[in-house]
């Protein structure tokens, strides 16, 4: 994909060539605003609404990594969608057996290579994880999804979150101290391998 | 438990982040300090757990429809022009049909308007200047009057100058009335043919409605061909 190219052609209208940048970019940008909202459907209502603002505005992109410009669209639709959370708040409505129970791991989650139990394990973990990820203020909680689970460098997440590079690094030392304190209460569910040390409590 | 800045630093050792000299201080600190190190491997395992989480695939594309970002199809370069005077015309045509209509109320609820406006204008200015043109006369008379009641004795042919001239005088009052009296007729006649006719000739409203109409209808027809042509 010589996305350059693509780009171009997105600037000049071609929508054609803008659905192709989206292909390439939609899991990044779905999995970001997951990890951002914690929600899946306010995540896929996100990542629609940035790359429907991403076309509107394709033309004031100048350059640079275009994964740090998708991503701070991305990110400024997450905000958006936080603050109007904010304003009314939602119970989310979880699945549910004929029973009336809530189903902890929807079959559209479901690994078909993992047994039952890894899978529990494994939803388990997920959870955990999100949960520790929710607590922490939406500002680094951003920074920690770029850097950590987009893999981003330091400047591209700077340009993603638009504050500056020591900001960045100050955010992400905070907000990796304040996982490390949430992750031990979950201490059982982690791997082995991920456990955290006793040494440093 | 470390300060901040020991953390800030440990973090973005991780992310490899600091100076080569910066770098190798730390390593130095870290052999010697066991709680350095500790602290170090905590914020590894919490940064590396992260880079486990499952990669969800998208649900669905999230690929865009030219109707989500509300674009329209090109239109050609003539459209614009089609457009105004389409636009032009049916104010046009509007305007004189809705002049044409009120003519008559207008005419008839103020007369003498109707009556100085245009085809009666000879009429007025005529009668205006009739007075006038009379005391002009009287003006030019009086002093010559004056003159012949003060100096009675002076010598005879300028006083039979003045008789002539007061004699001249009553031609033009003679012939004003009737001038008058022409353009009062004629300003009379033309006010009847002025409330018969529209204002606005019958043609430049047929003018203006075809113009309004095919206007309209080439829109129609290149707006239906761009967007049959952009799907």
């Amino acid at each position: 994909m010589d996305e350059i190219a693509l780009i171009k052609s997105a600037q000049q209208g071609d929508l054609d060539a803008f659905n192709t940048i989206i292909l390439h970019y939609q899991d990044a940008v779905f999995n970001t605003a997951l990890r951002i909202l914690g929600d899946e459907d306010q995540a896929q209502d996100a990542a629609q609404e940035a790359f429907i603002s991403a076309f509107q505005s394709i033309s004031s992109f100048r350059g640079g990594s275009f994964k740090a410009w998708i991503m701070r669209t991305v990110t400024n639709a997450c905000y958006d969608e936080l603050r109007r959370q904010k304003r009314r708040p939602t119970t989310p409505l979880e699945p549910e057996t004929n029973d009336g129970e809530e189903i902890d791991s929807p079959k559209w989650l479901e690994d078909k290579n993992m047994t039952p139990a890894q899978k529990a394990e494994a939803d388990e973990l997920e959870h955990a994880i999100q949960h520790c990820l929710d607590a922490l203020p939406n500002e680094f909680r951003t920074v920690v999804v770029l850097a950590d689970i987009q893999g981003m460098d330091y400047s591209e997440v700077a340009t993603s979150a638009r504050v500056p590079l020591g900001t960045i690094k100050s955010r992400l030392a905070r907000a990796r101290l304040r996982l490390r304190e949430c992750l031990r209460s979950f201490e059982e569910l982690l791997p082995q391998t991920f456990r955290l040390n006793e040494k440093s409590r | 438990m470390k300060n901040f800045r020991d953390i800030e630093n440990l973090s973005a050792y991780l992310d490899g982040q600091l100076s080569e000299s910066e770098s190798k201080r730390l390593k130095a600190r870290l052999e010697s300090d066991a709680e350095l190190d500790s602290v170090l491997s905590d914020l590894s395992s919490a940064r590396n757990i992260l880079k486990f989480l499952p990669k969800r695939k998208s649900p669905k594309n999230f690929t865009l429809t030219r109707k989500m970002v509300g674009l329209k199809p090109p239109m050609p370069r003539t459209y614009p022009l089609f457009r105004l005077a389409t636009i032009f015309a049916t104010m046009l045509l509007v305007f004189s049909f809705s002049v044409n209509a009120l003519s008559p109320y207008v005419s008839f609820s103020a007369p003498q308007f109707t009556f100085g406006f245009g085809s009666g204008g000879g009429g007025a200015p005529a009668a205006a200047e009739a007075p006038a043109t009379e005391e002009a006369m009287m003006f030019e008379s009086a002093p010559a009057d004056a003159a012949a009641t003060e100096a009675p004795a002076e010598p005879l042919p300028q006083s039979t100058e003045t008789a002539r001239t007061t004699e001249e005088t009553p031609k033009p009052k003679e012939a004003e009335p009737e001038t008058f009296a022409q353009d009062s007729a004629e300003g009379s006649e033309n006010q009847v043919e002025v409330t018969n006719e529209a204002p606005i000739p019958f043609n430049w409203i047929i003018l203006f409605l075809v113009i309004s109409l095919i206007g309209g209808l080439s829109l129609y027809i290149m707006r239906q061909s761009a967007s049959s042509k952009w799907k």
